[in-house]
């Protein structure tokens, strides 16, 4: 489904994201791990339309590197971000809407965005305006907006943070349902490994910008020197 | 907001009942319709797209010189000349906001207030003049619209006010239609997050253009049609007053509040008619007011007038 070949990015002097390749395959939920500053959430920018960058990007066969963000929105890859983004200004109605008029190739359907506002078990908070949510409402409706648009591929950058044990399972759950029930391929950044274990199939741990190991997660997560450099001895200990 | 602004050119249309002998008071709430349209062409971009478009005044001093030239030069009917005037305006506008689209927030005010501050020498210097603004001097004789014969001139002032209102009417209508459709909600969007709005597919560069183009069309019209009705141009307006003036009547509507602008208008221009008699001292007093409102009443009168008719529960609801 998603097929990056060596990408590159510089900012200055700093390699942000240092000829990285890796396949994503159609259906999966794909982990993304890293220590902070690894070039995750750069990998996300690149892939999205948000930086330009050196390497090639395909999309079910397609080369979608240089195009605008939106354009990469409409032809299938939704995204959310690590600091929630809301738009203080609409309703979650009215924010469901904005995925569904502008990011839906098949135009906009607001019976999707009622069938989405169950999805999310928002029907009471419909006519709120958004700024108004909390911290799990605000990832939620992010989430909504990105479905909204009917993606193919959705990217998700580190959901889990910031949430307790419980909201980390419900959470989980609902990342599962978007991937069976809506047949939408996920790409999660996540620093939780117990969260990528249990839910991805393949895994991709990068170091400064680079791979060091990817697979299958529960080979990944024994690789040693993915212990040394990121997981660190208490997890070892703990397996 | 539709009601409400019903009830507002519902209000101001009997007006001339009780004042039509008077025209300095005809001339008042013709200058009333014509700074509520341009200062609510104002909140679209700025209030609602979130643009820091400083280039208003501008854009309807250039309307007004367009339509003017172009009906003195062309002998196209005035009633003609405003909407290419407003063509015009739309084009330069653009123009000024394809540079804007690369920048945010306080320098996106920096490159519009620049097109004001550049305005002025163009229009007196040697290339204002060869395209006929009369230098310094100004345009001193600009025909009247004629409707069927009819010439809307300072002469006429009901009839002028009427034209003004249905003028103003149909800008108002655009005004809430875009405010209301998808378009609307797109420059909301774009206003909160411009990252989130490019994620869900939202191009920022076509909304946005697109923002500049509609508030300088209307404006640059709304400008056009007040040359035709004082009958002379000057580049007097792009001073200072004009400027703080309308910026005023924003605060005081209510800034992203539609139709309050068009309310902020008539307090604006009715307190600064009633300070008059005040002489210097009446800048000092326009300005104490807007600090007491930004303070007090942020949301501005509008907020105050939806708290009034719904209860305060309602307001969010009301500007959603």
């Amino acid at each position: 489904m998603l097929q990056a070949i060596n990408l590159t990015k510089k900012f200055g002097e700093l390699v942000a994201v240092d000829d990285l390749s890796f396949t994503v395959e159609k259906g999966q939920i794909f982990g993304i791990a890293g220590p902070n500053g690894a070039g995750k959430s750069t990998v996300y920018n690149l892939i999205t339309g948000f930086f330009p960058f050196e390497g090639k990007l395909l999309f079910n066969g397609e080369d979608i590197s240089g195009k605008k963000p939106h354009r990469i929105a409409q032809m299938g890859i939704a995204r959310t971000f690590q600091v929630p983004h809301t738009f203080p200004s609409l309703t979650v109605e009215q924010a469901l809407s904005v995925g569904s008029r502008f990011g839906d190739n098949t135009g906009f359907d607001p019976e999707y965005v009622d069938h989405l506002l169950d999805f999310l078990d928002f029907q009471e908070e419909r006519y709120n305006l958004t700024g108004n949510l909390d911290l799990i409402g605000k990832k939620k409706l992010m989430i909504g907006a990105a479905l909204a648009t009917r993606p193919k591929l959705l990217m998700l950058d580190e959901p889990m943070a910031g949430s307790n044990a419980h909201e980390i399972q419900d959470l989980m759950e609902f990342i599962r349902r978007i991937n069976d029930e809506m047949g939408v391929t996920i790409i999660i950044i996540e620093h939780f490994m117990k969260v990528l274990t249990e839910l991805t199939e393949t895994l991709l741990i990068i170091e400064s910008g680079s791979k060091i190991a990817s697979g299958d997660p529960d080979i990944v997560t024994s690789n040693k020197h993915v212990v040394e450099c990121y997981l660190g001895d208490a997890y070892a200990s703990d397996n | 907001m539709g009601a409400l602004m019903a009830i507002i050119y519902g209000g101001l249309a009997l007006m001339p009942i009780f004042v039509g002998g008077t025209d300095h008071l005809m001339h008042i709430l013709i200058m009333i319709l014509i700074w509520g349209v341009v200062a609510s062409c104002w909140d679209l971009i700025m209030g609602f797209a979130g643009i820091f478009s400083f280039g208003q005044v501008a854009f309807f001093v250039i309307g007004a010189y367009a339509s003017a030239i172009v009906a003195n030069k062309f002998g196209i009917p005035p009633i003609f000349a405003i909407f290419v005037a407003g063509g015009i305006t739309a084009a330069i506008g653009v123009l000024v906001g394809l540079p804007c689209l690369r920048l945010k927030g306080a320098y996106v005010a920096l490159v519009t207030f620049a097109v004001h501050m550049i305005l002025e020498p163009f229009l007196k210097g040697p290339m204002g003049r060869a395209i006929g603004t009369g230098g310094s001097r100004g345009i001193l004789t600009i025909q009247p619209i004629e409707i069927f014969g009819f010439a809307f001139t300072p002469d006429h002032k009901v009839a002028v006010f009427y034209l003004t209102l249905v003028l103003a009417i149909l800008c108002s209508i655009i005004i809430l239609m875009v405010i209301r459709s998808f378009w609307g909600t797109a420059f909301l969007a774009l206003k909160d997050s411009e990252d989130f709005s490019a994620s869900l597919g939202v191009s920022a560069f076509k909304y946005k253009l697109a923002v500049f183009a509609l508030t300088s069309f209307l404006t640059g019209m709304v400008g056009g049609f007040y040359g035709h009705y004082v009958g002379m141009l000057s580049t007097r307006m792009l001073g200072i007053d004009l400027f703080v003036t309308l910026m005023i009547m924003l605060v005081i509507g209510g800034i992203g509040h539609f139709p309050g602008a068009i309310l902020g208008a008539i307090v604006t221009v009715t307190l600064n008619e009633m300070l008059s008699p005040l002489g210097s001292y009446r800048p000092l007093i326009l300005g104490g007011l807007v600090v007491v409102l930004v303070l007090f009443l942020p949301d501005g009168v509008i907020g105050l007038v939806r708290r009034f008719f719904n209860g305060k529960s309602k307001i969010q609801e009301a500007d959603a």
